[in-house]
């Protein structure tokens, strides 16, 4: 139980340190307002920052994030909170929200570290990294990232052997392991929630193979592949480390299909799909690309014609529905799907699969505020009330919703909700 | 404090035990990467060769192999005529 209670005030609460909480939270502090950003993991960054390049500019995504985390991280009226849970929020009256905060214990005092690895290198357990998808190991003492902010280690206790040689090796002495969860109580003027998406899990499509054959991945296991930071020195099978050169792409796997209870487009899936197909032409020039989709929908400012560029770069797209996928004994795939506009049933070869997995709501949002009274959407993303005269207002006046936390979008999108629910927030708090 | 600094995993393990899945999978990533650098040290390997030589699993073989080559253990050698398979080397 948390040992150590701290009490605060702030004009905003903003949850979730992703691309859409840190853009709102820059807009409130840039304008005097004083903001705490909680955020669950150990980076700030959300999933922008894990990705290898944004659509369809093919601008570097690292490039875009860390300039404006690191401006998050040193703005002085902003206070991150990594590794921290919002477990409650009460709404006493207009204008004051009571909130309690927990702070899990890093192991590591953050203001001492300077980020230089020696516990990471002294550390002997390997697990699986989970910034890289599960495709490499990390230790248990750890920087999370390269382009983690903040940049500090954490201890993962759960698989720690409690050896002590990332403490004896610590030239600062900062590694702690009387460390206890904080609490915190905090009164606040206003709450952003931006929460942000989780990814489907495609384990439940039994039928794609996703877990059992090891070169089916998923769509961000190939953007880790694909970035600078990745887990092999280039894309390579995870069943075998073969340069694979004949890859698929399988749209809408676990987005708009009731079968799995997301009946929803996912809105992203279709461009970062053609986005990695571009880039694998350049990362592997002999490659074939074929994506199986049921439509194209490039439909925002550029996209058409970044559909377009694929296809000249030789990206095949067959309109087919994907029936199931098995493998053989070398370990390539073979893809049995519906050609749609032939209406009959075909299979292809290819050595390595990569399900297109949609956004779901994360199930966070629920459990913020009691009796339900953050209205959800059918689909439990946090419901707009007031969708097109004022976006960013949830079921309770004083609370905003910021980013895919209330349904699918792209990073541009993601920013401009950001901004709508930064406005609304320093209208609500300077309205009389 | 200062008495304790460096020394706090020492009053954790006090309070906390260990499970033997941890321990467990100390052993088994210290063997393999035993494995891994005494066969590599007769010859550069592909992730299949290092596979068949070691028995274990091509996919479980490739994890541990590259994270030898981020801690810097191992590093990437050529690829095949075939443009397949790269071979792996212990670190010069």
């Amino acid at each position: 139980m948390a040992e150590n209670f701290i009490r605060d005030s702030f004009d905003a609460l903003v949850i979730g340190g992703g691309i859409a909480g840190g853009e709102a939270a820059l807009n409130l502090a840039n304008n005097g307002f004083k903001v705490i950003l909680v955020e669950k993991d150990l980076s700030i960054g959300g999933k922008m920052i894990h990705l290898s390049k944004v659509f369809p500019t093919l601008d570097c995504s690292a490039c875009i994030t860390t300039p404006k985390v690191s401006e998050i991280s040193r703005h002085p009226s902003i206070t991150i909170l990594t590794g921290s849970e919002v477990k409650k929020i009460v709404k006493r009256g207009e204008n004051d929200f009571e909130a309690m905060v927990i702070k899990h214990p890093r192991y590591v005092r953050e203001e001492d570290c300077t980020g230089c690895q020696l516990c990471e290198q002294a550390c002997p357990v390997v697990v699986k990294d989970q910034y890289q998808y599960d495709m490499v190991g990390r230790k248990a003492a750890y920087i999370p990232f390269s382009i983690a902010s903040p940049r500090v280690a954490a201890i993962d206790i759960e698989n720690c052997t409690l050896c002590g040689a990332c403490e004896k090796a610590c030239p600062t002495k900062c590694i702690d392991f009387t460390q206890e969860a904080t609490e915190y109580q905090l009164s606040l003027r206003t709450v952003i929630i931006a929460t942000g998406f989780n990814l489907f899990d495609p384990l439940k499509i039994e039928r794609f193979g996703y877990g059992k054959m090891k070169n089916v991945i998923t769509s961000m296991q190939m953007e880790r592949l694909l970035a600078p930071t990745r887990p092999f020195n280039t894309v390579l099978r995870p069943g075998d480390g073969k340069m694979p050169c004949r890859l698929a792409y399988v749209l809408c796997a676990g987005s708009r299909d009731i079968t799995v209870g997301n009946p929803i487009c996912s809105q992203i899936c279709c461009m970062y799909s053609i986005k990695q197909a571009q880039l694998l032409m350049g990362a592997l020039p002999m490659a074939d690309v074929t994506i199986y989709y049921i439509n194209i929908r490039s439909f925002g400012k550029g996209f058409e014609e970044f559909y377009d560029q694929a296809k000249g770069m030789g990206v095949n797209f067959v309109k087919g529905k994907i029936g199931m996928i098995s493998e053989k004994e070398n370990g390539d795939l073979i893809l049995r799907y519906e050609d749609i506009n032939a209406s009959v049933v075909k299979e292809a070869n290819h050595d390595m699969v990569i399900l297109s997995v949609g956004l779901v709501s994360n199930p966070d949002n629920a459990a913020f505020f009691d009796r339900g009274e953050l209205r959800l959407d059918p689909f439990n993303f946090v419901c707009q009330t007031d969708l097109l005269a004022s976006p960013a207002r949830t079921s309770i006046d004083g609370v905003f919703v910021a980013g895919t936390a209330s349904g699918p979008m792209d990073i541009p999108d993601s920013i401009l909700s950001a901004g709508a629910a930064s406005s609304e927030a320093m209208s609500y708090i300077i309205r009389k | 404090m200062e008495e304790k600094q460096g020394q706090t995993y020492k009053l954790l393990r006090e309070k906390r035990e260990v499970p033997e899945s941890v321990k467990e999978n100390l052993k088994k990533f210290t063997r393999t990467k035993k494995s891994i650098l005494e066969a590599l040290k007769e010859e550069e390997m592909t992730v299949r060769q290092l596979s068949q030589k070691l028995g274990l699993p091509s996919h479980e073989l490739l994890f541990y192999l590259m994270t030898l080559v981020k801690y810097g253990s191992v590093q990437t050698g050529i690829i095949d005529d075939m443009d397949e398979y790269y071979t792996y080397k212990i670190k010069a």
